[in-house]
């Protein structure tokens, strides 16, 4: 017992110290109050009235960066068994029907760096929610018979993504991408390691990475932060720590630089429109968190209509739609520039394409004014995410697991910040001249006419 | 910014008491003739719906996706002041939201800006609709994006299966017509034919304006006016009701290289003014429950087992999965049908139905969009946008009674259509049922 006790004291001291020294800087939004628990739980607590209602999230660093090849897939599983059994709920029924009692609207995302759960309900039912949410994320029960089922359910949710041309060539394109590290961007997993998994492989799940000082509890709506505080301390207090830091005990290996271009041509029958995609490794929050704001405000400048890239493919009928976007990632997030192309002019419009992509490196390539614009759309931006309380948590979570609260809280103001000199270095570190996958997903009679091999293909 | 996610289920809906508490009573006034409902949203942001009424009533079959089309160039083909890049570019700047969008039902043409940038908004708002262009050049680089989009939504599963369904479920009724057409009709529709087609039901007795914001009752009104005044009065268009009963199973595949299978059925439900609308909703809501607990908690069949109530001018019961089992879902499905008939819902069920029915409203109460098409549809379905601040109290006036002698009514025969592997389905379990019942080989 001493040990045990010597180390909670430890703990507590330790989490106490980081509490007041570490995020003695925590800059947070009006409205938000944060707090840490003895025990590593960092609590955030957003007041917003607009209706009687409140949300409560749990966010667990966790998802695909963390999975090898035998693991791939299981924390998704694992979000699933989370609504499947505990000790207060001990089978399914049970448990949905208490969120039935409740009223609840619910749910639970896994993606390459979070996993969260998430429940709005009647404001009154603050407390009985929260204790739905301690019984099912530290008390699960794992029953063969129960895996055995939702195998199937995820692995059919899978099924039904690969019925999707969009998530087929997305796949492919994230394979080539990620290369052996692939799994570690790969939230939906593997077939066969989903339908071979087992509750021990939940347990180990459980226990490098189900742990208060892993965690974010978040609590928003008609609420006062203080009882909410005090709420969750009650609840949640007793959660004992794991005594480490999942990430740095479990370290996430670096990703392989591409080091050519990687270009394929996917035929599939349900592929009715050709769709192309084209990605590359871009800024880690880690080690370039300048850039992941620059990325932002690139993707919104070629977003404008008035753009160059708008005007070069939707506005002369090349493409139905063509979007840049940067996925915010602590570990190496993606860019990609995803086309719709017109189909009777797929050639017209991968050149032209390319001829814009050569031009990225050009200061005129965009003007002050779109420089201006993008940051009024991304500042408007804020306050449309902001008009939804109940999707506040899942904000802020994100962030929390990818970047950090303060970069969620200065998000909007450090776009107004960004120069052109910031947007030439993300463009010069990350695109220009750097290697890429492109692919193109197409119907094999639509690929007859096209030849796409003739023309999409590496230089 | 952007994010992948995999989702458990989505659990959220929409039901519809009091306004949220941080806004002030919505209430109607007429400009010109034409209803204006106002909701005060008590936040910056404001959200405008001009609602054009008539749906796929409005043209025939061999023009269908003429008025998707027509509201699409609204924004997409130029104004009379501006060409359609200046008019894009203008709205970019201030990243406000114009756009028309058609369903079965009506046309909404949609703009949602922040407060500050109204008046920069608001005359392109009018111009969209009152001045477009239907610019030729624009107007076939329209077409093919039209076209491009009617392909991409037929390769996506679920929205293929829901058209198959309707398309077989509905022949020969107005609700066969797909509001975006199709690729052969859509190729010959001209910008004249169209710019005639939208003169045609732009009348003012076609049209309510939705507005969920923070405006004095006079901006509002003098806005409006100033939109209305030179749109003709046109004559009242009334919504053409059919009521939809299926007499026989029936079961139609098609083969498709998916990675799963794709079912769905479609039968009667209560008719908009039926005095058990209300029950027939709350009964399908728990049907769903239960149809999620058998199929995919007990049995592990589907990710996504659904059941809902569709309603319109036809309205209709609706499930759906996806599965690699499909044989073993309707065996499931049949007994869930067949238990809830014979012992009905509990007091429990519908007891939580009411709560989540009260978290539901005030969930669809925090953005001024969703609002704004609440109070929109039940405007035009029920002729009475006051439904969407008080179908709570009718909610809680339903009992135990009332869903079951409901959901016996009308959850009846079963039109099912079927996209994925035609080797892994029976057909006749679909068609007759597979409960061996001896006289009636379909028990319901």
């Amino acid at each position: 017992m001493t040990p045990k006790i010597i180390k909670s004291i430890t703990l507590s001291i330790a989490g106490l110290l980081f509490a007041t020294c570490s995020f003695a800087q925590l800059r947070l939004p009006q409205g938000y109050y944060w707090k840490q628990l003895p025990n590593g739980l960092q609590v955030l607590v957003i007041e917003n009235s607009k209706v009687p209602l409140a949300t409560i999230e749990i966010a667990v660093k966790n998802g695909s960066f963390t999975e090898d090849s035998v693991y791939n897939g299981l924390s998704h599983l694992f979000e699933h068994m989370f609504f499947k059994a505990n000790k207060d709920y001990p089978t399914q029924e049970k448990l949905l029907k208490r969120t039935q009692e409740l009223g609840a609207i619910w749910n639970g995302t896994t993606g390459t760096e979070r996993v969260n759960y998430f429940f709005t309900f009647d404001r009154d039912s603050l407390y009985s929610g929260l204790k739905f949410l301690n019984a099912a994320i530290r008390f699960p029960i794992y029953r063969i018979e129960d895996m055995q089922k939702e195998r199937v359910v995820v692995d059919g949710e899978f099924q039904r993504a690969e019925s999707n041309p969009g998530f087929q060539l997305d796949f492919e394109v994230r394979k080539r991408l990620w290369t052996d590290q692939f799994t570690r961007k790969n939230p939906i997993g593997i077939h066969d390691i989903i339908n071979t998994a087992t509750p021990e492989k939940m347990m180990v799940i459980k226990n490098k990475y189900y742990f208060p000082n892993n965690s974010l509890l978040t609590i928003c709506g008609d609420v006062h932060h203080e009882e909410a505080f005090a709420m969750a301390e009650k609840i949640f207090g007793d959660w004992e720590s794991s005594g480490f830091d999942p990430i740095q005990k479990f370290p996430i290996p670096a990703f392989k630089p591409l080091t050519k271009d990687n270009y394929f041509i996917k035929e599939s029958t349900i592929a009715q429109t050709p769709f192309m995609d084209f990605a590359w490794q871009g800024p880690s929050y880690l080690t370039d968190s300048a850039s992941t704001i620059a990325a932002d405000v690139f993707s919104t400048i070629v977003g404008l209509n008035s753009s160059k890239l708008q005007q070069a493919l939707i506005d002369k009928g090349l493409a139905s739609g063509v979007s840049v976007s940067y996925e915010t990632s602590k570990y190496v997030g993606p860019i990609t520039v995803f086309v719709v192309p017109n189909p009777n002019k797929v050639k017209e419009c991968y050149d032209e394409l390319m001829k814009q992509l050569s031009m990225w490196d050009d200061p005129d390539y965009y003007t002050d004014a779109q420089l201006a614009d993008a940051k009024a759309i991304l500042l408007r931006d804020d306050m449309r995410a902001k008009e939804k309380p109940s999707s506040l948590p899942g904000q802020v979570s994100f962030d929390w697991c990818s970047t950090s609260l303060n970069y969620y809280t200065d998000n909007t103001d450090d776009y107004q910040k960004v120069t052109r000199a910031d947007i030439k270095r993300y463009l010069e570190t990350y695109l220009i001249g750097k290697p890429y996958v492109a692919g193109m997903i197409i119907a094999p009679d639509l690929n007859k006419q096209v030849n796409a091999a003739s023309f999409f293909v590496a230089k | 910014m952007k994010k992948y996610v995999f989702t458990l289920l989505v659990a959220a809906t929409l039901g519809s008491i009091k306004t949220a508490q941080a806004q002030q009573k919505a209430y109607e006034t007429t400009v010109d003739g034409v209803k204006v409902i106002v909701q005060p949203s008590g936040n910056n942001i404001v959200e405008i719906q001009t609602i054009i009424k008539g749906g796929v009533a409005n043209y025939p079959a061999s023009k269908m996706g003429i008025e998707a089309l027509a509201m699409s160039a609204l924004t997409e083909c130029g104004t009379l002041k501006h060409d359609k890049n200046s008019f894009k570019d203008a709205l970019d700047r201030v990243d406000a939201t114009v756009y028309g969008y058609t369903s079965k039902d009506y046309s909404v043409i949609r703009m949602n800006c922040i407060k500050t940038d109204l008046d920069v908004v608001w005359p392109l708002y009018t111009e969209a609709i009152t001045q477009p262009k239907f610019d030729t050049a624009e107007f076939s680089r329209i077409k093919q994006d039209a076209i491009n989009s009617l392909k991409e939504r037929d390769s996506q599963p679920d929205a293929a299966i829901d058209k198959m369904a309707n398309q077989v479920a509905f022949a020969n009724r107005d609700y066969a017509k797909e509001p975006q057409g199709t690729p052969a009709i859509i190729s010959q529709l001209t910008a004249a034919e169209t710019k005639a087609y939208y003169n045609s039901i732009l009348t003012k007795s076609r049209m309510f304006i939705v507005v969920v914001a923070d405006l004095d009752r006079s901006v509002i009104e003098a806005k409006v006016g100033q939109l209305l005044a030179t749109i003709k009065k046109g004559t009242p268009v009334e919504m053409k009701k059919s009521f939809f009963r299926v007499y026989n199973n029936s079961f139609n595949e098609e083969s498709r290289d998916l990675a799963t299978n794709y079912v769905e059925g479609v039968t009667s439900g209560p008719e908009l003014d039926a005095p058990d609308f209300t029950a027939f909703t709350i009964a399908m809501r728990i049907f769903a429950n239960r149809h999620f607990l058998d199929i995919r908690t007990k049995n592990g069949l589907s990710y996504a087992p659904q059941a809902w109530f569709s309603n319109g001018a036809t309205s209709v019961a609706k499930f759906s999965v996806s599965t690699t089992q499909p044989n073993k879902y309707i065996a499931v499905f049949d007994k869930l049908v067949d238990s809830t008939r014979k012992h009905g819902f509990t007091p429990a069920e519908l007891a939580d139905m009411k709560v989540t029915y009260l978290t539901s409203f005030y969930y669809k109460n925090e953005t001024n969009g969703a609002q704004a098409s609440s109070i929109a549809a039940n405007e035009v379905l029920h002729g009475d946008w006051k439904r969407s601040l008080t179908l709570i109290s009718d909610v809680n006036k339903v009992t135990l009674q009332d869903i079951d002698n409901a959901f016996d009514k009308y959850i009846g025969n079963i039109v099912w259509v079927y996209q994925g592997d035609i080797k892994k389905v029976d057909p006749t379990l679909y068609k007759n049922g597979t409960l061996h019942q001896a006289d009636n080989p379909v028990s319901y």
